[in-house]
Parts: structure tokens; sequence; C-alpha cells
């Protein structure tokens, strides 16, 4: 509903032409603001570092929540609202990969440090970012009062969401189609107080999903926290609930809002060593197979993703007008028709456009199909334990744990 | 007691969003609804306006009423913001509400609905990532099949094969019946059947489906480009090379062949009928034909007129449901694409010293008639589904034998008509003229072309002009070369001219100034049509000439052998062409 009326300023504007004078009045030259400049850049790459840093030492060194919190309630304020939530590191993902595949885009140092900061805190200390420095997830963070569970295994399964987002907004930069990170990005529109009513819609649905349940879009969609959750697997530092020496007691587990406690392994479930390592072996058979399956399924589908690219969009448009001409001429065959546009030069690009389209299909296929491979290998694998554990892959250090624990309790007293 | 009050604050907070919501969508919706500088008053203010141009007094009346539209639109705007706040504001009462009600038990253990068990978990999720993929992997397979499929081509398939056991069995029953003489014939009979069906049904499981339509004369909009492509570019009538079929045409007609579908639309006429014909696209097979009889007010003789006109010079045009005919006698009919006629009407019969020629044009369902006449010419808007007329307006011009056609003028589709003395656009919804630049002398059997929005025209005796589409402005004029009965042709670099004395010419459509010329020394009556980047055309003795679109160089030219005053209509690797006595299909083969 808020997306709703948030959008109406703007469709005002297209609903009401501009009045027709005939006083001789001129109109101003339209002048564009730098969005940008390099102060508040600056400023952004400081504060960035400065809440990764503050939020590193909450985390392994005080055990609390309260800064988290701060934090989390500093990133909306001036991530979220007073820069309008752009650019920001979940975005830049788009940035890196147009830089990779188009040597003539200019890639800033303000965006490659925000994609890299975050990655390289990550590699160090875990999913820092997540934690209470992204605007995003810090949102999501303020309004949670209570933690209704979700069962483990559903929850392992939405969680490959974003690796599927992050492979198709690869095909989609690669391609320079469009920036679906942006585009589809739900609390944008929130920080801006306007925006697509759809995707604002969906925005504030997951707010109040964020209500009851720990922050479904840095568990189920965040493309940038799925590739976060890799290097933060391979940290250097692995966070630890206490140092006081885990007593089993299992409240972190349940407090915990994005299922990142793993408990001690005691398997009840009891199946033969040799069954087990069966499966290993198959789901490592598995792993190329799915690879290639995912390439030629996503493959076939390359003419149709690439209609998200507007030329491809226009060029089926004419086609389809061309055929239907007792049809109304949408705007964008009327422009073209208007500006002269040549029919075989727009096909020549856009030949060239399904072509890329063809490749980086490809590309994505596989991608989908390595991780859903790898996921089943991993999930084929037992791992013993005798504490409650952080799984840093999944923890996005909200702090929550600390505060449960009883041990931790007893050391602040 | 506290938490009691928190949790009822909490309770009320959210039905009040909840009704606060409904109203706000409700508000938004109403406010979508309205298109506040589109009412009736405002528009018919407007109307008086364009008739009554120095009117201060109204022009005063409209600002005040567009000033007040606007302003009740963005006080509600104002209102609904202001809703907004509110509902946010409740959102902030709500949570924090909530956070107080569950400040002491929120931190109590959750309902547990996994086993606890790792390993439990771990082949639960297994279990579900693989069911997922499996889905994934089946809606992409279908979507792929989807693609691929030829529905179409599969019904049509099958119908054949219910066509075939149908003879098979018929064939069986001969069998047990008949002498053994019989039974041989029956056989042969039988086998000659399988073998026409199985061509049949391979001429339609090659059959893909055709994207690009030729809904009238010079194809869509007659507008003299097709976005067809892959169009032969030789072919040889007695040796059949690139053609798929050739058929005979029951009765003469000038008129050019139109195609939607799978349907091939021209009409013919005699002294004692007049008719619209439907062949298949793929075969050549006239599939019905249509008699214009029994019209009231139609003629009891027909009108005099030359014979190089006849009394079938118009072609037909079709938006893909209905397809319209007209003939020299002013009678009209219109039918679906199966041949049911759906109306015929007589339009009066044309004082028309030649004969009737100019082309119908079809907007959605709106049938477009420039009926020229000495003594009453007019422009006609009917519909298409019942006849019925839906504007109609005086034309000032004499009469000519030009076609209309549909163009985008200031990015907005309008009707242009060329006559003498005038090159026109029409408001295709009223018929509202929104130029008019007389510039046009003699017998205009021309039509006009449109390419970038800029308009042109030309005439054998008057000059060849281009017109701004959005503004009427004249922007050059030449008098190089002039088609007689040919149309023109344009992109936005190059205008095509091809005249009755055997030049042909491209104009630089920024300029007018002569880009390059062929002097063919034969005449054209036929048009040029823009296709696939080339430009196809035909000589009245039946000889193509194929150029460069781009810079009008000669790319071939060869005989047909056939006479051939039409112009052809062009589809997916298809050219549809009518001559002096058949109409045939080239296709690359």
């Amino acid at each position: 509903m808020m997306g709703i009326i948030y959008s109406l300023n703007t469709m005002a504007v297209a609903r009401f032409p501009k009045p027709d004078f005939t006083s001789g009045y001129e109109y101003p030259e339209i002048i564009h603001g730098v969005p940008n400049e390099l102060f508040w850049n600056v400023m952004d790459i400081v504060l960035l570092i400065a809440m990764m840093g503050l939020v590193v030492w909450a985390a392994y060194k005080k055990r609390g929540r309260s800064i988290i919190l701060s934090m989390s309630v500093v990133s909306v304020l001036y991530f979220g609202f007073f820069r309008s939530g752009c650019v920001c590191s979940v975005g830049s993902i788009q940035n890196v990969v147009m830089a990779t595949v188009d040597s003539d885009y200019n890639l800033p140092l303000y965006v490659l440090l925000l994609f890299l900061l975050p990655i390289i805190f990550a590699l160090l200390f875990g999913r820092v970012f997540c934690s209470g420095v992204c605007p995003l997830g810090a949102l999501q963070e303020l309004v949670n009062v209570r933690n209704f569970r979700l069962s483990r295994a559903v929850s392992a399964t939405l969680s490959m969401i974003p690796w599927g987002y992050l492979a198709f907004t690869i095909l989609y930069a690669a391609t320079r189609s469009q920036f679906l990170i942006c585009r589809l990005d739900p609390f944008i529109g929130i920080f801006r107080l306007g925006g697509d009513i759809g995707v604002m819609s969906f925005g504030i649905l997951l707010l109040i999903m964020s209500i009851f349940i720990g922050r479904p879009f840095c568990q189920f969609l965040c493309p940038y926290g799925a590739l976060l959750s890799v290097f933060s697997s391979l940290s250097w530092k692995k966070l630890e609930i206490t140092n006081k020496g885990c007593i089993n007691c299992s409240l972190c587990g349940v407090a915990c809002p994005v299922d990142a406690i793993r408990p001690p392994q005691s398997s009840k479930m009891k199946e033969e060593r040799k069954r087990g390592v069966k499966r290993i072996i198959l789901f490592a058979i598995l792993l190329p197979v799915l690879t290639f399956t995912g390439a030629v399924l996503v493959g076939s589908q390359s003419d149709a993703l690439s209609l998200a690219h507007k030329d491809v969009y226009l060029y089926e448009m004419l086609l389809r007008q061309e055929a239907n001409p007792e049809l109304d001429e949408p705007l964008e065959v009327e422009t073209f028709n208007a500006l002269g546009g040549n029919m075989e030069e727009l096909k020549a690009k856009v030949d060239g456009i399904r072509s890329d389209y063809e490749f980086y299909s490809y590309f994505a296929g596989a991608f989908i199909g390595f991780v859903i491979g790898f996921k089943l290998l991993k999930l084929s694998l037992k791992r013993g334990r005798k504490t409650y554990e952080i799984d840093m892959a999944r923890c996005t250090m909200c702090g929550k744990c600390f505060n449960y624990c009883p041990q931790n309790l007893k050391t602040s007293k | 007691m506290m938490r009691k009050l928190y949790r009822n604050i909490a309770i009320v907070t959210a039905v009040f969003i909840l009704i606060l919501t409904a109203m706000l969508a409700v508000s938004y919706y109403q406010m979508q609804q309205v298109s506040p500088l589109e009412t009736g008053v405002m528009e018919t203010l407007k109307e008086l306006n364009e008739t009554n141009g120095d009117n201060e007094l109204l022009q005063q009346q409209i600002r005040e009423l567009d000033l007040l539209s606007r302003k009740a639109y963005f006080v509600k705007e104002g209102q609904l913001k202001m809703g907004l706040y509110l509902l946010l504001g409740m959102a902030l009462v709500l949570v924090t509400c909530l956070n107080l009600y569950y400040k002491e038990t929120k931190n109590l253990p959750d309902k547990e609905f996994d086993p606890i068990d790792e390993w439990a978990i771990k082949t639960n999720a297994r279990k579900y990532i693989s069911w997922v993929a499996v889905v994934v992997a089946v809606v992409c397979v279908c979507l792929v099949g989807l693609q691929h499929i030829d529905f179409k081509g599969l019904l049509a398939k099958s119908d054949g094969e219910v066509l075939e056991e149908a003879q098979v069995d018929e064939a069986e029953a001969g069998e047990s019946q008949d002498s053994q003489t019989q039974e041989a014939a029956d056989t042969l009979a039988t086998e000659e059947a399988k073998a026409e069906e199985s061509d049949s049904a391979k001429v339609e499981d090659d059959m893909p489906e055709l994207k690009v339509s030729s809904k009238a004369f010079r194809g869509n909009n007659s507008s003299g480009v097709s976005s067809a492509r892959g169009i032969a570019t030789s072919w040889n009538l007695n040796g059949k090379k690139n053609i798929l079929w050739q058929s005979s045409i029951p009765k003469h007609g000038y008129n050019s062949p139109v195609i939607t579908g799978r349907n091939v639309f021209i009409t013919g006429a005699d002294a004692k009928a007049r008719e619209l014909y439907c062949y298949d696209v793929w075969t050549g097979e006239l599939k019905w034909t249509l008699k214009a009889d029994g019209i009231a007010g139609s003629p009891s003789t027909m009108p005099k007129v030359n014979a190089d006109t006849g009394l079938a010079a118009s072609t037909v045009a079709t938006n893909g449901e209905q397809v319209c005919a007209i003939f020299a006698t002013g009678d009209v009919i219109c039918a679906d694409m199966e041949g049911k006629r759906l109306w015929a009407k007589n339009i009066g019969l044309p004082d028309n010293h030649y004969g009737y020629a100019s082309s119908l044009l079809m907007y959605g369902s709106t049938l477009i008639i420039q009926y020229q006449n000495n003594s009453n010419a007019k422009i006609l808007a009917l519909n298409a589904k019942n006849g019925n007329t839906i504007w109609s307006k005086g034309a000032k011009d004499k009469i000519a034998w030009s076609s209309p056609i549909i163009a985008t003028l200031g990015g907005k589709s309008a009707l242009v008509v060329m006559g003498n003395p005038a090159i026109a656009a029409y408001n295709l919804s009223n018929g509202n003229e929104l130029w008019r630049v007389e510039c046009m002398s003699g017998e205009v059997g021309s039509s006009p072309a449109c390419a970038g929005g800029v308009v042109f025209g030309a005439s054998e005796y008057a000059k060849c002009i281009a017109i701004d589409g959005a503004t009427g402005e004249t922007l050059w004029e030449a008098s190089d070369y002039l088609p007689e009965c040919s149309s023109l042709a344009a992109t936005k670099d190059l205008v095509f001219c091809a005249t009755s004395y055997g030049m042909v010419c491209a104009y630089d459509a920024k300029t007018g100034e002569v880009k390059k010329e062929h002097d063919l020394t034969t005449p054209f009556y036929s048009s040029p049509v823009v296709v696939d980047g080339k430009v196809y055309l035909f000589s009245n003795s039946g000889k193509v000439y194929i150029f460069s679109a781009s810079t009008f160089d000669l790319i071939t030219s060869f005989e047909t052998g056939e006479k051939t005053f039409a112009t052809p209509a062009f589809t997916d690797g298809i050219m549809i062409v009518r001559t002096d006595k058949s109409l045939y299909c080239v296709k690359k083969k």
C-alpha cells in the first residue's frame, strides 16, 4: 500500500502534460545535480570501515548486541534514508561484473571499495557487513519482534534462492540488459519514499514478515549475502558465542534468527558408513552432470531471457506491430517510427545481444547447477561437534546469541 | 497489567492499520480511474475552441478548469500522502507495542519443527532440494517444448491423419465388395490419394508460422514497406524455379494481393459478377469465393470503365478478422476469414470516367474508403463488423485514383490521402483534418508514402513533394521524374519513384535531390516495395527489377513472362504476385 501511494508523485508527472503557455514563457534549462559528490563518497567509505570495525569489536571483544543495534540505526538513517540506499555494496556486484566484461565501462574506485571492503572483512571476521552496516539487513533487524522458526530443512532449501538470483544478476549485468538488484531492491523505495509499486509492495511484505521471521531478505534472497557467505566460511577468525566454555544449554540456538547455530552432532538416525560413502560418491558424480544440465536448460531459454534487454524487447514489439497493425501502437514503437529508426540496424544489434545471452545463459545455468550439486554434496557430509558452534557462512552477526548465553551473563557479572 | 495494555494497543493499532490501508487503497484506485484533464466538459470546451479559435472567454474558461482539475488532483494526492504518514506512524506504534508485549517472553524457546537431529534435518533438506531442482528442470523442459511445438502444424497434421485413416477404411470396404479389377483400380486411387495426402502433409509440416502480414495495397497501412525477410531474388515461372505454386484467377482484375495468416485475398469482376477470392498461401488452392450480389442499390448494368482500370481495380483490405472489397459499381462487401458474408452495401455508383480504383484500408475494425467521385467525393470510415458509418467527411478535391495510407505523424497514426489538388492528413478516429497542402494537379493516380514522419507524394504533371507530417510544412519539391499510376515507396533516406515512361529514380528524402536514376525503357504501373534492404519492382511487361534500398543500385533484373500491373505482397520468405492471368507464389527452395 505504501508503495502504491509513494509512487503517486511519479505518476502525477506523467499524467499531466506541461501547461501550454502562450505568453512566450520559456522553460528553464534542466540542470541535473551530481548524485554522489566526492565528499559524500569519502564519507561513505570512512563510515563503512568505521562501522564494520565497531561491529567486529562488539562481536569479538564485547560480545554484546547493543552496539550492533546502534549501528543498525545509524545504517538505516545514513546509508538508507540519507544516502537513499545507492550505491550499495549489494548492487555493486553488477558494476563489477560490467567492468569485467566491458573494458569501456569505467568502474569508480568508490564502487569497487564498496564491493571489496565487506568481502575483505568477511575473509577476516565473517559477515560483519550484514550485521548492522547493510541498511537492508539493519531495517529488518530493527522491526524484528519475535522469531517464529521455520523448519531448518525448508530454510536450507530456500537459501538456494540467492544463488539463482546472483546467477541472473550476473547474466543481466554481463549482457548490459539491466541492473536486476537495483530494479528489484525491495527496500530502496522505502528509503527514497517512492518507486515501483510492485517492488515496494514486496518490500512492505518482507518488512511485515521481518517482524516475526529473522531477516527474510538476508536469508532467502540477498545475492551479496550469498557471496559473502562463501568468504565468511573461510574467514580467518571464527566467532565464538562465549569464551567461557559452552555448557550446551541450547539457548543460543533458540535465539538465532537466521539458523546459524549448529548443535552438537548427535545423530539419532543410524546409517551404515558404506551407504553414506556411496551417497557422497553419487553426488560427486552428479555435480558435473547437474552443472551441465543447468547450462543446457538455462541456455535453451536464452532467447526468452534476452527479452529483458530493451532493444530485444523493442524489436519483438516492432515485429508484433508489423504483423498486427490494427493493434494500438505502443509508445516505444511510435517513438521508434517517429525517430526514423532503422529496423535492419536494430536487428543486427539484437542478433549481437542474443549471441551474448546465449553464452552467458549457459554460464548462469552451469553456475546454478553447480551450486545445487555442491549443496547436495555438502548436506551429505557429517561433521562431529561437541558444543554449539556458529556457522560462519550463515551468521549475520546480529549478536542475539551473546545476550542469551548464560556464560556471557556470568562473565558480565 | 501493562502487558495487557500493550496487547490491546497493538490490536487496536493493527485494526486501524487494516482499515486505513483499505481506505487508502480504494482512494488510490479511484484516483487511478480518473483522468482529470479528460473530462467531458473539458473535451467539449476544447472542441469548441478548435472551431472558434478567437474566443478569449472560452480559452479563459479552459485555463481555469484546467487549473481547477490539477489542483483537485494534487489536493487528493496530498491527502493520500498524509494518510500514508499516519499509516507509518501506526506501524511504528504496532512494532513498539509488540516489542513491549513480547519483552519478557520472546526469549523463550519456540516450538521445534525439526527433529532434534542434525542428520535428519540434512536428509530432509537433500530431499527438498532434489525435488525443487527436478521441478525447476521439468518447468524449463516444458518451456523449451512450448517454444518449439507448432500447435497449428500439429492440429493440421492430426486432421490429415484422420482423413488418411478414413480413406484407408473406405478403400478396405471397397475391397470386400468390388471385383478384382475394381479392387486394383481402388488400390491405385487410394495410393494416389495417399501420395497427394503425403505431399500436402509435407507442405503443412514444413509450414512455419507466418508472422508478417500484408493487409492492404502495398502492405500493412499501404506503406510500401514490408518487414518480410528471406525473399527470393530470382525465379522462373516456366522452370518453376523458386515457385511454390501458380493458380489461375477466375475473373480479371488489376487489384493486388493481400495476405493475412495463411489467406491470400484478391478480387475479380466482369459484366456478369463481382467476386472476392481467398487462396491458401501455402498451396495456392482457391479456398472460397464470395460473390458481391443481391446488394440493395447496386446498379443493374455495369458502369462504363476504361480497359486499363476494369471493374476490380481496388485492392481489398483486411484486419485479420474481416476482409472487405469494393468494386467499380460502388458495392462494398465484407466477409470473415471463412468466407461468410458479414455485410454488404452500395455506397453509390461512382461517377468516374476511368473507373473506380482507390484501394481500401483498415485501421483496427475501421474500414477507410477514399470514395473518388466527380460529384460527391468523400472519405468514409465504416465499422468493418457491421458496415455502419463511423464518420464521413466530404472531400474538397476533384476526382482522383489514389489510395489512402496510414502514417505515423508526430508520433501518432493518421490517415493521409492524396488527390487533386491536395495531400491532406486526417485524424483516424473522427476524420478531422490535421493539415492540407495543395500541391497536386491533373489526374492523380499515385498514392503517397511516409517515412520518418515525412509524407511524400508525387503525380505526373504536378510535382514530387515532401511534407513534414507533424506540421504540414512543405520541406522540398522536385519534378525530375513523376509517376502516373505507380506509387512512391520511401525509407528515411530515399524516396523511390517509378514512372510510366520507363525512368525510375531515388530522391534524397531530406533534400529532394535525385540520388540515382535508371532508364529502363519500360512502363511501370506496379509500385515499388521496400523489403529486406531491397526494392522490388515489376514492369508492366512482367520484368522484375531488384534494387538496393540503400543505394538504389540495380542488383538484378529478369523477365517473368507474364504481364504484371499489380503490386506484389510479401510475408516471411514468400512473395505473392498477381499477373494479368494468374496468381503465383515465390519462395526460396
